[in-house]
């Protein structure tokens, strides 16, 4: 039984994207095969964090429109296995999504893949609604700062009146996702907590991706984040991926002294 | 049998503009937002944003429309006299003018024979569609029906109970609205509007275990939380209608 997970988050610049790229190539380098789709028609980003850009030949519009078939647009990862990406089109606009036209390349997408990501754009029009529609599972995208976390409750709201899964009467998991995560700044107070976070939205946090240099560099190279074993970002994204999959994986990177971590909280 | 002159809540739509299939696309997408609320819902038409315009419009067709998207239309107000037998014709009721630009939220209570009119406690042209809430001469009887929230009530988001109490169990955001003709419980954070007694029940109360709304409101009496000077902020707590004025009172002891 495949499952379509929507990367969303109201607000613009959060990690949407990044994170959508790392949790799919995390997924695949599991052994699951994995589709990613850009929603973002009109300004693809997916293709250039994946490295992709420029073997983009047939877009997720093509397909909706039948001017190419599923197989001819989707791009195979060349470093992981098991990973598609579907790229947006970049000279179209949201209008050209249309609800029967999506349906049809997700259910298509699921006669083969284990798991459907769906990077959602910023917004709460069209894209977002498309993006989230078919949803089963939603990972809520957040930047530790309140119109951030404001804007999460909002698409929250939309994801359970409004998706095919609400119409239906169920809900959508939810799982929240911090990002950008800065323990010295919250500690100093510039930037709202953890915890404060979970409390406002009241959603099940499924980790805490800290603010790294790394994902910039690994944006600008085209390689998923989460492909940097070396970097705490990377290895903060290695960490959701695992809970998604149902493994229990205690929080790190949350504390401003490195060797503070969660097990000397517990033990020490 | 009786017969009795009573008000109502009703939606009023606002009509700004000739172009049916925008207004119809805004509206559906205004629905969209609470169809719980909307759907199968009274609506009336104000046509005095139009003036003599309105002559232009096809009301048998908007009629048509409105129920196409789940509406009920009752009636039409504010129209060109001149329409009036047209407009009978297409199946509308014509509304007496209502009071829209001088109405208060306390001169409704006053109003005495206006049967069936909405008075308006507040108008927003820039909406296409406004809720208009209303004082009943006597109050609205207290139904035994409840409505149970069992998850959150998210930012941008609209439940109303109506003709009925509302208990929430879960937090409701920031930005979200809850409204009841009732009584409303809410037993996570209370954290946006919440209206008790929508439609003029003085006897309805607000009841939370961690009051941190961002607006208060018994039968159309209203008042920001942070320009209360009470001490029950973030703490469990009741509000009452006394006269005119809101009391909140601490709820455990």
């Amino acid at each position: 039984m495949s499952k379509v997970i929507v990367v969303t988050s109201g607000k613009g610049g959060v990690g949407k994207t990044t994170s959508s790229a790392a949790f799919a190539a995390g997924l695949a380098a599991k052994g699951h095969k994995t589709a990613v789709i850009d929603f973002d028609v009109g300004l693809r980003n997916l293709d250039l964090i994946m490295g992709v850009e420029r073997r983009v030949v047939y877009d997720f519009v093509n397909v909706i429109n039948g001017e190419a078939t599923l197989k001819q647009a989707l791009i195979k990862d060349k470093r992981v296995d098991n990973l598609y990406i579907l790229p947006a089109s970049q000279t179209r606009d949201k209008d050209a999504l249309s609800k029967e036209g999506v349906e049809s390349v997700i259910n298509e997408l699921k006669k083969e893949f284990e798991f459907i990501v769906c990077d959602s754009p910023a917004g709460i029009e069209k894209g977002a609604f498309m993006a989230l529609y078919f949803a089963d599972e939603a990972i809520i995208v957040t930047n530790p700062e309140v119109s951030s976390v404001r804007d999460s409750d909002r698409i929250l709201g939309i994801l359970q009146s409004r998706s095919k899964a609400a119409e239906d009467g169920k809900t959508v998991k939810e799982h929240l996702l911090i990002t950008r995560y800065s323990p010295d700044r919250v500690e100093g107070g510039d930037m709202l907590g953890m915890d404060d976070i979970v409390e406002i939205l009241s959603v099940p946090l499924i980790g805490v991706i800290p603010e790294s240099g790394s994902v910039l560099q690994a944006s600008n190279s085209g390689n998923p984040v989460i492909m940097d074993k070396d970097s705490e970002a990377g290895q903060a994204y290695q960490d959701v991926v695992a809970r998604f999959l149902g493994e229990e994986v205690p929080l790190r990177f949350i504390d401003v002294e490195p060797k503070k971590g969660f097990f000397q909280k517990l033990f020490g | 049998m009786k017969l009795k002159g009573e008000m109502s809540m009703l939606n009023v739509l606002h009509v700004q503009e000739l172009d049916l299939e925008k207004l119809c696309a805004e509206l559906e997408q205004k629905r969209d937002e609470a169809p719980q609320f909307f759907m199968k819902s009274p609506i009336i038409v104000d046509c005095s944003d139009l003036g003599d315009a309105a002559e232009q419009l096809d009301f048998s067709l908007l009629r048509q429309k409105l129920l196409e998207l789940g509406f009920i239309p009752v009636g039409i107000r504010n129209n060109p006299v001149e329409m009036n037998a047209r407009l009978v014709d297409a199946g509308w009721a014509i509304m007496r003018e209502s009071r829209a630009s001088t109405a208060t939220s306390t001169a409704a209570s006053t109003e005495t024979s206006e049967s069936g009119v909405a008075a308006e406690t507040n108008q927003q042209p820039q909406d296409t569609v406004s809720e208009e809430q209303v004082a009943p001469q006597a109050a609205a009887p207290v139904g035994i029906k409840s409505l149970t929230i069992d998850r959150p009530v998210r930012s941008g988001q609209q439940v109303y109970a109506a003709d009925a109490d509302m208990t929430v169990l879960a937090q409701t955001s920031a930005g979200s609205e809850i409204m009841a003709d009732g009584s409303i419980h809410v037993y996570g954070p209370l954290r946006g509007r919440v209206l008790a007694g929508a439609r003029g029940n003085e006897q309805a109360r607000i009841f939370c275990s961690s009051l941190q709304a961002e607006l208060i409101a018994i039968a159309g009496r209203y008042q920001l939380l942070d320009e209360s000077d009470t001490e029950l902020k973030g703490k469990p707590a009741m509000i009452r209608l006394d006269g005119e004025k809101l009391i909140i009172e601490p709820l455990a002891h």
